[in-house]
C-alpha cells in the first residue's frame, strides 16, 4: 500500500508542507551561513586589531617591561570575560596574560605574519598570533576570543530557525489544506453530480460548461462514457425485449395447439402430428438459446479465440459442398474463388461464413451466382459473399448486424436463427479484431469479412502449397 | 444392458426411463445423488447418466466417488455447456457429456457409442436388403445396378449403413459428412437425404431411408 494519504486535499496539503519546508530551510540556512559568516569575519578583524594595536604599542614602549608595568594600555581593549591577550618570549615564557577563563594555549607554530586557528577543547576559541621581533628579542603575540558565547548564541539562533521552520510547515500544511479543500470543490460538485446517474437516470450528463479547464476535459470524457453505456443499456433493453418477444411466438404456438388438441380426443396421425409440430418449435427455440448464449460468449471480454493457419479455399469449398444441395434447389451456383491463407479460429470463421452464405441463399435471386471471393491486402485479407437480388434499403444496412433485426418483420421464416445470424458473424469477426461490413445495390448484395493480419501475409511457401488447387468456379 | 440414470427433473428422468427402456435396456432412475450413489454400490450397471445440479450431492460428487472404486461408463447431462464445465467433467473422468436440450436420437446415439465402446462396424461391404456399398471400391448398387453417387452423397449414405437402424439427428449427420459441429438453421441435411432418396430409393419399390419426425433419419428395412 502506497504511503499516501487517500484523499487527494491531504496530499496536496502534504505536499504544501513538504515544498514550504524545503524553501524556508534553504533561505534559513542561507541566511544562517551568512550570518555566521559575518560574525567570524569580524571577530577575525577584531583579533587581527588587537594584535595590531599590541604591535604598535610595543614599538611605542620602551620595553616591554614598560608594557607590563602599564597593564592599563591595552586592558581597555579587552574589557570582557571572553578576550585573551598573551605574550610569549622565545622560550614560551608568558610575559603578558590576560586570560580571563585561563585557557589552555596550545603550542603555536612560527608565524612571520598573522596566523588564525580554531582550538576545540572545553571552551572552544579563536586565536591570532605573529612572531614579531622585539629588538633582538622575539616575541609571540597571541590574541584570541572565547567562542563559548558566539556559539550559544548561534545555537538559540538555530534553534528559532527551527521552529520557525517547523511553524511555516504547519502554517503550510494547514493553508494547503484548506486551499485545496477549495480547490477540490468542484470535484466534489461532479462527484455529486456523477452520483445521481442511475439506471433510470442514464440520459443526465455531467455540465461541462462550468467547469475549471481541468475537469471539463474529465466531464466531458465522462459524458461520452455515458452515452456509450446508454447505448449499450438500450440496445441491452431492446435486446431483452426481442428476446421475450422472439420467445414468446414459437411458445403461443406451443401452447395453442397443444391446448386445442387435448380439447377432445384425436387420432394418433393428429397427435403425432402436433408432436413433431411441437418439435420443430422446441428446435427453433433450442437454436434461438444456443446462438444467444454464443453471442453472450464471444462478447465476454475473456472470450478466446483459437487460432490456426486456415487454408481459406478448402474452407470455403467444404462449405459450399455443405449448401450445394440447397444452391441447387433454387437453381443458384455457389462459386468458390477464394485463395491464400489465414491465421483464425478455423470454426468460428466456418460459423460466420456458413451464416452469410445461407443469407445469401435465402436472399439471393433463384438462377443467379453467388460468389464468395477473397482478397488480400495490405494489412487485412477480404473475404466477400455477393449475391444477386432485391437490394437492402439503406436505411437497413447499419442496423443490419444487430441483434433480431429484420428489414421486414413479416418476412421471419421458420429457417431463420431468429435474427441472430448477421449478429454472430459480427462478434466472430470482432474476436478476431476484424469487421464486417455490407453494401447493397442494384449490382447486388456484399457482405464483406474484413480480417486484419497483423503485417502477416501469407508465405510464398502457402501460396505455392501444391496441396492447395487454384482457384475453382462450379 | 442395464443403464442408471441419475436426474432430479422428473420429468426428465421420466421420459429418459421411458425412451431408454422402449429402446431394450433396462433403466434404474434415481432422483437424487445419495440415492444413486446407493444404487451404484447396490447394483451393477453398464452405464450411468448424470445430472450435474443434483441435490444432496452434485454430479461432480457423485463421479469422484464412482471413479474410485469402478471404471463404468458415464454419460454427463448438463445445463451449463461453459468450457470449463465441460473441461472439469471430462477431467473428473466422465466419457461423455451432453449439453440440455438435447435431441433424444443424440442421446442414443451417444449411449450405443459408449455401451458399445468398439467403432463403428468396420467392415468395407454394407449391405441391407438389396442395397449394398463398398467403400474401398466406392460402389454403391441396388437390385445389381449401379448408382452414381457424388462425394458427399456416398458419405452420408456411408454414415447411414454404419448405423443401420439407428436415428440420426440432423446436427449429427451435419457433423460427420461436412464437420458443421454448430446448428446451422437451414434445411441443408433435408436436401441432401432427398438428393440421395431420389438416387437410392426411389427409383426402387423398397424404401430404406425413412424419416423420423422430429428427431432425424434412420436407414433401415422396413418391417
Amino acid at each position: 500500500m502506497s504511503p499516501w494519504p487517500r484523499a487527494l486535499s491531504l496530499r496536496l496539503a502534504l505536499l504544501f508542507a513538504l515544498v514550504s519546508t524545503l524553501v524556508l530551510g534553504a533561505i534559513g540556512f542561507y541566511l544562517y551561513q551568512s550570518l555566521q559568516k559575518e560574525i567570524v569575519w569580524r571577530d577575525d578583524q577584531a583579533l587581527l586589531g588587537r594584535l595590531e594595536r599590541m604591535r604598535a604599542l610595543l614599538d611605542d614602549s620602551d620595553s616591554i617591561e614598560v608594557l607590563r608595568q602599564r597593564p592599563h594600555l591595552y586592558s581597555n581593549m579587552l574589557g570582557n570575560q571572553e578576550s585573551l591577550l598573551l605574550m610569549l618570549d622565545e622560550r614560551q615564557q608568558v610575559l603578558i596574560e590576560i586570560n580571563p577563563t585561563q585557557l589552555h594555549i596550545p603550542p603555536l607554530p612560527e608565524a612571520d605574519h598573522v596566523q588564525l586557528i580554531d582550538t576545540t577543547g572545553a571552551e572552544p576559541a579563536r586565536l591570532a598570533w605573529i612572531h614579531v621581533q622585539r629588538d633582538t628579542q622575539p616575541v609571540t603575540l597571541i590574541a584570541g576570543k572565547v567562542l563559548t558565547e558566539r556559539n550559544q548564541m548561534l545555537a538559540a539562533y538555530r534553534l528559532k530557525l527551527g521552529i520557525a521552520l517547523a511553524a511555516g510547515a504547519l502554517l503550510a500544511f494547514l493553508l494547503g489544506w484548506l486551499v485545496s479543500q477549495r480547490a477540490l470543490r468542484p470535484v466534489r460538485r461532479l462527484a455529486k453530480r456523477a452520483a445521481a446517474i442511475d439506471v433510470q437516470h442514464l440520459y443526465l450528463r455531467l455540465d461541462d460548461e462550468q467547469q475549471v479547464s481541468e475537469l471539463r476535459t474529465l466531464s466531458r470524457a465522462l459524458n461520452l462514457m455515458l452515452a456509450r453505456l446508454e447505448d449499450g443499456f438500450a440496445q441491452l433493453s431492446r435486446f431483452s425485449e426481442d428476446l421475450a418477444h422472439e420467445m414468446r411466438t414459437p411458445l403461443s404456438n406451443l401452447m395453442g395447439q397443444t391446448q386445442q388438441t387435448l380439447r377432445r380426443s384425436r387420432s394418433e396421425e393428429e397427435y403425432q402430428s402436433l408432436l413433431a409440430s411441437n418439435q420443430e418449435e422446441y428446435e427453433r427455440l433450442a437454436r434461438m438459446i444456443d446462438s444467444m448464449l454464443f453471442l453472450a460468449r464471444t462478447e465476454q471480454p475473456q472470450a478466446s479465440v483459437n487460432l490456426t493457419r486456415v487454408d481459406l479455399h478448402a474452407l470455403v469449398e467444404q462449405l459450399c459442398e455443405y449448401f450445394e444441395g440447397m444452391a441447387e434447389d433454387s437453381g443458384m451456383q455457389l462459386a468458390n474463388q477464394t485463395e491464400g491463407w489465414l491465421l483464425a479460429d478455423e470454426e468460428l470463421l466456418r460459423r460466420a461464413l456458413a451464416n452469410l452464405i445461407a443469407n445469401a441463399l435465402r436472399y439471393g435471386e433463384a438462377n443467379s451466382p453467388i460468389s464468395i471471393t477473397s482478397q488480400q491486402l495490405e494489412d487485412r485479407l477480404e473475404i466477400g459473399v455477393h449475391n444477386l437480388g432485391t437490394p437492402i434499403a439503406a436505411e437497413h444496412l447499419p442496423r443490419l448486424f444487430e441483434r433480431f433485426y429484420r428489414c421486414d418483420p413479416a418476412r421471419a421464416q421458420t429457417g431463420d436463427c431468429g435474427g441472430l445470424g448477421l449478429s454472430i458473424v459480427r462478434s466472430i469477426l470482432q474476436l478476431h479484431g476484424g469487421r464486417v461490413r455490407v453494401n447493397s445495390s442494384e449490382r447486388g448484395t456484399w457482405f464483406v469479412l474484413v480480417l486484419p493480419t497483423n503485417g502477416v501475409t501469407p508465405t510464398a511457401e502457402a501460396m505455392t502449397d501444391p496441396a492447395q488447387p487454384g482457384p475453382t468456379t462450379r | 444392458m442395464r443403464i442408471l440414470v441419475v436426474e432430479d427433473e422428473h420429468k426428465t428422468a421420466d421420459y429418459l426411463f421411458k425412451g431408454l427402456s422402449e429402446s431394450g435396456y433396462t433403466v434404474a432412475v434415481a432422483l437424487n445423488g445419495l440415492d444413486g450413489q446407493h444404487l451404484i454400490q447396490e447394483e451393477e450397471f453398464d452405464l450411468i447418466i448424470l445430472d450435474v445440479m443434483l441435490p444432496g450431492m452434485n454430479g461432480w460428487q457423485l463421479l469422484q466417488t464412482i471413479r474410485r472404486t469402478s471404471q463404468v461408463p458415464v454419460l454427463f447431462l448438463t445445463a451449463r455447456d461453459a468450457v470449463e464445465d465441460r473441461v472439469k467433467g471430462l477431467e473428473l473422468g466422465a466419457d461423455d457429456y451432453l449439453v440440455k436440450p438435447f435431441s433424444f436420437a443424440e442421446l442414443l446415439a451417444r449411449v450405443r457409442t459408449l455401451l458399445r465402446r468398439a467403432p463403428a462396424r468396420e467392415s468395407s461391404v454394407f449391405e441391407v436388403a438389396d442395397l449394398q456399398l463398398d467403400l474401398l471400391r466406392r460402389r454403391v448398387t441396388r437390385q445389381e445396378e449401379r448408382i452414381n453417387l457424388t462425394n458427399k452423397e456416398f458419405a452420408l449414405l456411408h454414415l447411414l449403413l454404419s448405423r443401420e437402424g439407428e436415428v440420426l439427428s440432423r446436427t449429427y449427420i451435419a457433423s460427420q459428412v461436412w464437420q458443421m459441429n454448430f446448428d446451422s438453421d437451414t434445411n441443408v441435411v433435408d436436401v441432401a437425404i432427398r438428393r440421395l432418396r431420389a438416387k437410392v430409393d426411389d427409383p426402387y419399390p423398397i424404401k430404406l431411408i425413412q424419416t423420423v419426425r422430429g428427431m432425424g433419419y434412420v436407414l433401415e428395412q422396413p418391417s
